[in-house]
């Protein structure tokens, strides 16, 4: 049987103001009518630039070279007509992020309307019945009630649904899926690909699935493409792949995804107390005269690190994690208490300020796009006794060359970003580093390189991690203990060897088995 | 749109016409214009002087004054004017029923040509038509009502001969000749919105059609004209609202030079001849009434906009 989908030969040039940038490099790929093929690669790879071109959306300065063909049909010289008709009707596509995908202004029943009305001919009322059979089909609750409902008052799975209705709606030969999952808190994620592979088996329809995390590639496709700066590196069977990869990027992607029964760290805390937290609870926005007061973003939580402690947070976006961390560096108001080395900590003072240092997400929004390096880096020093000739020691405890301390973070790459970060959060030399998220912006090789480096400044200095992940994986392979937060409550704190052991709570067994099975 | 939303903004409304109405009694206390002597003339004698000072309550401390004005303003009585020795609030509504016929039209106008052209020139970024348009738009920008008003003079009313100078006819005396001479007016008050406008609908419309649910909207195989309408053209203007809401401050300062460029008696004309004859009760009327008009109409945008964007919450 012929392919659904065949891509030969493609290559593809952006005009810069530079000369050309290669996006893509002779790509040859198929898919099979039926056949789920994963790509994968980090950023800047050009997994998105070929499912632009595959839906004809590039930018005007794209120049290409080669065949994209559906079936038997030239896609690259398709007439405006001829693509309206196969967009959306022989190829649908399922973005990263539901809530920038969907029209904001437009009501959720019309987005799903819209297009059969215009593919399958139907008239208003027919196309509102259809609609409604068609978010039946992904399995969503009240279909009739959602219809009539905006995209804000939704729920991030329940948009995702929408557009995975929207579709399946015309019955379409290939699915162009970009990163479906990653806006979506991990149970929600596995959800959708578990209806993701239901809808398949009943529809048979082909899908390019996107993705940067090779355990929800491996779970999901038939087959595998790597992608490294344009270029096909190697395909075939995840399994194989991915278990024996032939190339030596394919085996550095692999090498870096993150595996809970491959311990990074071997080594036991001593027993001393470090910090301990008693009944913390973070209450955002102000109270106001004649209203309830907002719910609280933690009730009451407890917990303490060792000295020397990894101590894992895990939970969902929103279950009060970041708020945590907020409260213990004095970002958040909050009630409770803080002990530090047996010192009551009442107010925020130099000496505490000083030994909890925190690093964010994002380091762009966390290093002044306005000052050099060595400035960024001397400010914890100068503040906590410290002297800016001392910038060049701290660059090379996180490996960066000291050349560096008179560039401005946006001529480092996001890694690099991120360990100026962590270089600021060890100037002061703390006791407790807290790491919100610090990796999740980072492709799966930086952040292999960066929970190295943290690995290697805690042996050095024997600094304990307050480490606030969604990753389950990622941090059962360092962390010791392991808190798992819902809804602002911490549900239960595990030894990581024994959080999945059978009498764990129930959230915790949830989280488990959504969390992307690593490869092989 | 929940009552109580509403109820919130009517009183934010109040306190801002109630600190407007400060501000005027302030400045008008301070005015080098002595009531007395402004009602009686400049021989008026000493003891005439005090007595209507007594009268008119003059000698009471200002906060007293204030609250007997206020009183009266609210129950629509900003007292007698000086120059006519009419009630003032009357001859004020109806000098802005005038101002805002010419205020209605040449809001239409705009919208009627910037929308379109912001469009236009989104869809052409980048292209000759698109810097064209942003020229033209910049020029319209740094021209004065002034300079518009009688270039427009100039080439219509005097060397085309095709409209009337300037002149005021009520709609309902003669409808046609009240049309005629309302045209260049509020072309003259339009164009320098247009301008401004249409550069807001170009930006925003270019970024909403970097947006990934346009982007979406296209991979649904929708017709251009579809997502250009349908999917675009409403979350592009939603943030316009509130800049033609802004606009109205501008329009009013507009209006002001344009009717007296004019002669048409609006509420604009009225404010410039009570401030040149120092009549008091006339200036505070105008003023107060300004200050209404721009707070109403920036509530009716608000209102436009949450009523347009679900996802304003009521806060």
């Amino acid at each position: 049987m012929s392919a659904v989908l065949t891509v030969e030969n493609y290559t593809l040039d952006y005009r810069t103001g530079w000369g050309l940038r290669r996006a893509l490099d002779a790509v040859s790929l198929s898919i099979a009518p039926g056949e789920v093929l994963g790509l994968v690669g980090e950023s800047g790879s050009g997994k998105s630039s070929l499912a632009w071109a595959i839906t004809r959306s590039l930018p005007t300065n794209a120049m290409e070279a080669g065949a994209l063909r559906l079936g038997a049909e030239d896609l690259r010289t398709a007439s405006p007509q001829q693509l309206g008709a196969i967009r959306g009707r022989r190829i649908g596509m399922v973005f990263q992020d539901p809530s920038t995908s969907l029209n904001p202004t437009i009501r959720l029943g019309e987005q799903v309307i819209e297009v059969l009305m215009r593919h399958r001919g139907l008239d208003r009322t027919a196309a509102s019945a259809a609609a409604e059979a068609a978010l039946a089909d992904v399995e969503l609750r009240d279909p009739a009630a959602l219809m009539r409902r905006f995209p804000h008052e939704a729920s991030g799975g329940e948009k995702q649904r929408v557009v995975i209705a929207t579709v399946f709606a015309c019955d379409p030969e290939l699915i162009l899926f970009d990163e479906p999952t990653t806006a979506l808190d991990v149970i929600t994620g596995a959800r959708i690909l578990d209806l993701f592979g239901r809808l398949r088996a009943r529809t048979g329809v082909a899908a390019l699935y996107i993705s940067h995390d090779l355990g929800l590639v491996s779970r999901v496709a038939d087959r595998v493409a790597v992608l490294e700066r344009g270029v096909v590196v190697e395909q075939g069977v995840p399994a194989d792949v991915f278990r024996t990869p032939a190339h030596s990027y394919t085996r550095v992607l692999v090498a870096a995804v993150p595996r809970p029964g491959h311990r990074l760290v071997e080594d036991t805390p001593p027993a001393t107390t470090l910090l301990t937290a008693t009944s913390i609870s973070v209450r955002y926005a102000r109270k106001r005269l004649f209203r309830p007061a907002p719910p609280a973003a933690t009730h009451a939580v407890d917990f303490d690190i060792r000295r020397g402690e990894i101590f894992g947070i895990v939970g969902e976006s929103g279950s009060g994690k970041s708020s945590l961390a907020r409260a213990l560096t004095g970002l958040a108001p909050f009630t409770g208490a803080i002990d530090l080395d047996g010192r009551r900590i009442a107010a925020m003072d130099r000496p505490y300020r000083r030994a909890v240092q925190i690093v964010f997400q994002h380091p762009d929004a966390s290093l002044n796009p306005r000052m050099r390096i060595a400035d960024i880096l001397s400010r914890p020093l100068r503040l906590y006794g410290g002297d800016s000739a001392e910038v060049p020691r701290v660059l090379e405890e996180v490996r960066l060359p000291a050349s560096y301390a008179s560039k401005f973070p946006h001529q480092l790459s996001g890694g690099e970003k991120q360990r100026v970060a962590i270089a600021r959060a060890f100037a002061a030399k703390p006791a407790l580093v807290i790491c919100d998220e610090i990796t999740a912006a980072l492709d799966v090789s930086v952040q292999a390189q960066v929970i190295e480096l943290l690995l290697a400044l805690r042996r050095a200095h024997g600094t304990a991690y307050l480490f606030i992940t969604h990753d389950l994986n990622l941090v059962r392979q360092i962390a010791h203990r392991i808190a798992v937060m819902q809804e602002g409550v911490i549900v239960e704190t595990r030894d990581a060897a024994d959080l999945a052991s059978p009498d764990a709570h129930p959230y915790t067994a949830a989280l488990l088995a959504a969390s992307p099975a690593p490869i092989g | 749109m929940p009552a109580r939303w509403l109820i919130r903004r009517l009183l934010l409304v109040s306190y801002t016409v109630l600190v407007v109405s400060l501000l005027v009694f302030g400045i008008t206390q301070v005015l080098p214009a002595d009531a007395a002597v402004a009602l009686l003339g400049e021989n008026a004698t000493p003891e005439a002087l005090a007595a209507i000072r007594l009268r008119l309550g003059l000698n009471d401390p200002a906060w007293l004054q204030y609250l007997h004005w206020l009183g009266a303003a609210l129950g629509g009585d900003f007292g007698t004017s000086m120059r006519t020795g009419q009630s003032v609030a009357p001859m004020m509504l109806v000098a802005l029923s005038r101002s805002l016929l010419l205020a209605g039209f040449a809001l239409v106008l705009m919208l009627c040509i910037a929308v379109p052209l912001g469009i236009w020139a989104a869809l052409r970024q980048g292209k000759a038509a698109d810097m064209v348009s942003g020229m033209i738009s910049y020029v319209g920008v740094s021209l004065p009502e002034f300079v518009t008003a009688t270039l427009l003079v100039i080439c219509f009313a005097d060397r085309l001969q095709w409209l009337p100078a300037t002149g005021y006819i009520p709609p309902g005396e003669d409808f046609a000749g009240s049309m005629i001479r309302l045209v260049l007016p509020v072309v003259t008050v339009s164009l320098m919105m247009i301008a401004h406008v249409a550069r807001m609908v170009r930006s925003e419309m270019i970024d909403v059609l970097h947006t990934d649910y346009i982007r979406a909207a296209r991979l649904k195989g929708l017709s251009g004209q579809r997502v250009l309408l349908r999917h675009a053209l409403p979350n592009a203007l939603l943030p316009v609202i509130t800049i033609v809401a802004l606009d109205v401050g501008y329009l009013l300062g507009g209006i002001i030079v344009v009717e007296e460029i004019f002669a048409i008696p609006g509420i604009g004309r009225q404010l410039i001849i009570a401030i040149n004859t120092r009549d008091l009760p006339a200036i505070q009327a105008g003023a107060m009434i300004m200050a209404l008009t721009y707070a109403v109409a920036n509530t009716i945008a608000d209102m436009a906009y949450a009523a347009l964007d679900r996802r304003i919450r009521y806060e």
